[in-house]
């Protein structure tokens, strides 16, 4: 197992090394250099200034330099300071001269999205896999076309256009739910008094009691996370119903049948368990989709997370920001990725003593 | 034709074959030019006038859904064709040559896979202009990695298989063998992936051009007439319900016919 482990840590450094050049190579896409893209979307930019900008990028040296020298930084994870926003550090908090604490962006906005991503991986569980149990047991009854439908139809949903749906239906018209952020107006104001050195998130917490602050959260994040979770649900569903049916049509599961096991054991002890291996590989290749999907939903929903961090920063061509957010999120789906294949191993004992040896 | 005997893939036929008709004939149809502004028709209910009604500057709704179906179907359709252009090279090359360019190959896929696709499109579009061409391009660029998956695979185990051996025992050259065998006998997953990617490059698309970096106005597309709908969604429903519909169906068409394809034409499934 440590072996297995040390042999999938060492393959994801070719990995990491591809993932920070294309970053690298998308920004120099732009026409001109960076500082003549930023110039123009802030007149005011000095040539001064400009050359600053120039040398913290080391833009005169040649490219493969530039590479190398933001490689080095990035190994210490500096990810550098946003354009934009007052300058604010991309990855991790630092401070400055006058030893004033700057929160790092990404810093703040992971934790939001991961809660989201869990959120919507757990409602994703709990939904699809009974759904798709249902689905394999009734082939072709029923219950079995209704899900197909649900399946089809959440597969072509345009998330942004139910959210849309649902904003308005259940934020506008019926004023059941909140529509935007993550808490409600009144508490953000009592954060400001709390001490810095809390997470922004956290601040209002220590303002109200509990159970009202997690319903309030849970208010705010509703539409979001089951907008998130639409697409998994479908295809997680469809999955294990095939699974399912594969594993059914198994000559171990007509031994068990032929023993005189009660029906339930054969489909929960000895068909699901077997059907649910894949499911781990598949939840943890879904995870960039939930990432990159987050975008719609937070920038729709104002939550600050990940995705509304990158789209306001591809809006301003924050370079640091975006080339920030593109390397760890793809490490984090590398992340995602091992989780899941330590999972599998742990699940699945011919592949933990396959390669244990 | 075996393909449309499976109900899913004629329903799935029907749609796009009606969308494709309805965007080809887009100029003969429209009752309006899609891009007329008519200050004295701002925000009208659906009417025999205007069908979908109008948007905040007066424009005939029905006539933008036609011209946004162009739109839909050119980029999905020229997106999935960089895309399976590619894949199918890259996965061609690494399936027979095998040894270190299939190493690069797919090690440069794992990398691609790894970047979260929405945000690497949304990267890649912040440093371009955003237009239709580039986004056709981009997404493109950025989903071929499935294609590239599978016509490897096909290729690996079909470079084993007796009729290949025999024709390079014959001393055929290689690329006879790449295109006259081994190209010809990969293609049908490709098929499919083809039609599902059509599917969600569609998606893709229409999300971009919503927050506002896709297709840019005055030039329709379902995406941006959304986020008109946004913008009115108290006033004016029309404005939401009709692209999100065209958009659902749409995308439910390619998949309904790119699984009904997948059914027809594997052998196995037919249980």
């Amino acid at each position: 197992m440590t072996r297995y482990l040390l042999k999938r840590l060492f393959w994801m450094v070719p990995l990491l090394v591809g993932i920070s050049l294309i970053s690298f190579l998308i920004m120099h896409l732009a026409p001109g250099d960076i500082t003549s893209t930023e110039a123009s979307f802030n007149p005011k930019a000095s040539e001064e200034s400009r050359q600053k900008l120039r040398q913290i990028y080391h833009l005169d040296e040649p490219l493969i330099v530039q590479y190398g020298l933001w490689l080095k930084r990035m190994a210490t994870l500096d990810f550098g300071t946003s354009f934009a926003s007052h300058q604010r550090p991309v990855l991790l908090e630092h401070k400055d001269d006058k030893g004033e604490v700057h929160k790092g962006m990404i810093q703040e906005a992971l934790p939001i999205t991961l809660l989201i991503n869990l959120l919507s991986l757990s409602l994703i569980i709990v939904v699809a896999l009974p759904l798709g149990v249902i689905s394999a047991l009734n082939q072709n009854k029923p219950p079995d076309r209704a899900i197909t439908v649900f399946v089809f139809i959440g597969f072509a949903m345009p998330g942004f256009w139910l959210a849309l749906l649902l904003m308005y239906w259940l934020g506008v018209a019926h004023n059941w739910l909140p529509i935007s952020g993550l808490h409600s107006l009144g508490y953000e104001k009592a954060s400001l008094q709390v001490a810095i050195h809390v997470p922004l998130w956290a601040n209002f917490y220590l303002y109200l009691s509990l159970p009202v602050q997690l319903w309030d959260l849970a208010k705010h994040l509703a539409i979001p996370v089951f907008i998130s979770a639409l697409g998994g649900l479908a295809g997680i569903s469809l999955f294990v119903r095939n699974g399912m049916l594969d594993v059914l049509h198994q000559d171990y599961i007509t031994t068990a049948r032929a023993k005189g096991l009660p029906e339930n054991t054969v489909v929960y002890r000895h068909a699901l368990r077997n059907a649910l291996l894949p499911l781990i590989t598949i939840l943890g290749l879904s995870i960039p989709g939930l990432i990159g999907g987050s975008v719609i939903a937070e920038s729709l929903f104002a939550i600050p997370g990940m995705g509304k961090l990158f789209y306001d920063a591809v809006l301003m061509r924050d370079f640091p920001v975006i080339m920030g957010i593109l390397t760890i999120g793809a490490a984090l789906t590398l992340i995602g990725n091992l989780l899941a294949d330590v999972a599998y191993a742990w699940a699945d004992p011919r592949v933990r003593r396959g390669v244990g040896g | 034709m075996k393909a449309l005997s499976n109900p899913l893939a004629r329903w799935g036929f029907a749609i796009i074959a009606a969308v494709l008709l309805l965007a080809l004939l887009a100029p003969l149809i429209a009752p309006y030019d899609p891009d007329a502004i008519n200050v004295r028709a701002i925000l009208l209910p659906p009417s025999s006038s205007h069908w979908m009604g109008t948007d905040g500057l007066g424009r005939d709704v029905f006539s933008r859904m036609l011209f946004g179906a162009r739109i839909s179907l050119l980029v999905g359709f020229v997106a999935v064709g960089i895309a399976t252009a590619i894949g199918v090279v890259l996965g061609a090359l690494a399936g027979f040559y095998r040894g270190w360019v299939d190493t690069v190959i797919m090690r440069l896929v794992d990398v691609m896979l790894s970047i979260p696709t929405f945000f690497l499109i949304l990267a890649v579009i912040a440093f371009l202009t955003p237009s239709i061409w580039n986004i056709m391009i981009v997404i493109g660029l950025t989903s071929w990695m499935g294609v590239t998956r599978l016509v490897r695979a096909e290729f690996l185990s079909l470079r084993e298989r007796e009729f290949v051996l025999s024709a390079q025992t014959l001393g055929a050259k290689n690329g006879r063998l790449i295109f006259r065998h081994l190209l010809p006998n990969s293609l049908t997953p490709v098929i499919v992936s083809t039609v599902l990617g059509v599917a969600s490059a569609v998606l893709v698309e229409s999300g971009l051009s919503f927050l506002g970096l896709g297709v840019q106005p005055p030039d329709a597309s379902w995406g941006n007439i959304l986020t008109d709908g946004k913008e009115y969604i108290e006033f004016a429903w029309w404005l939401s319900l009709f692209p999100g519909m065209a958009i659902l169906l749409t995308v439910l068409g390619y998949n309904l016919l790119g699984e009904g394809l997948r059914d027809a034409l594997d052998p196995r499934s037919n249980k």
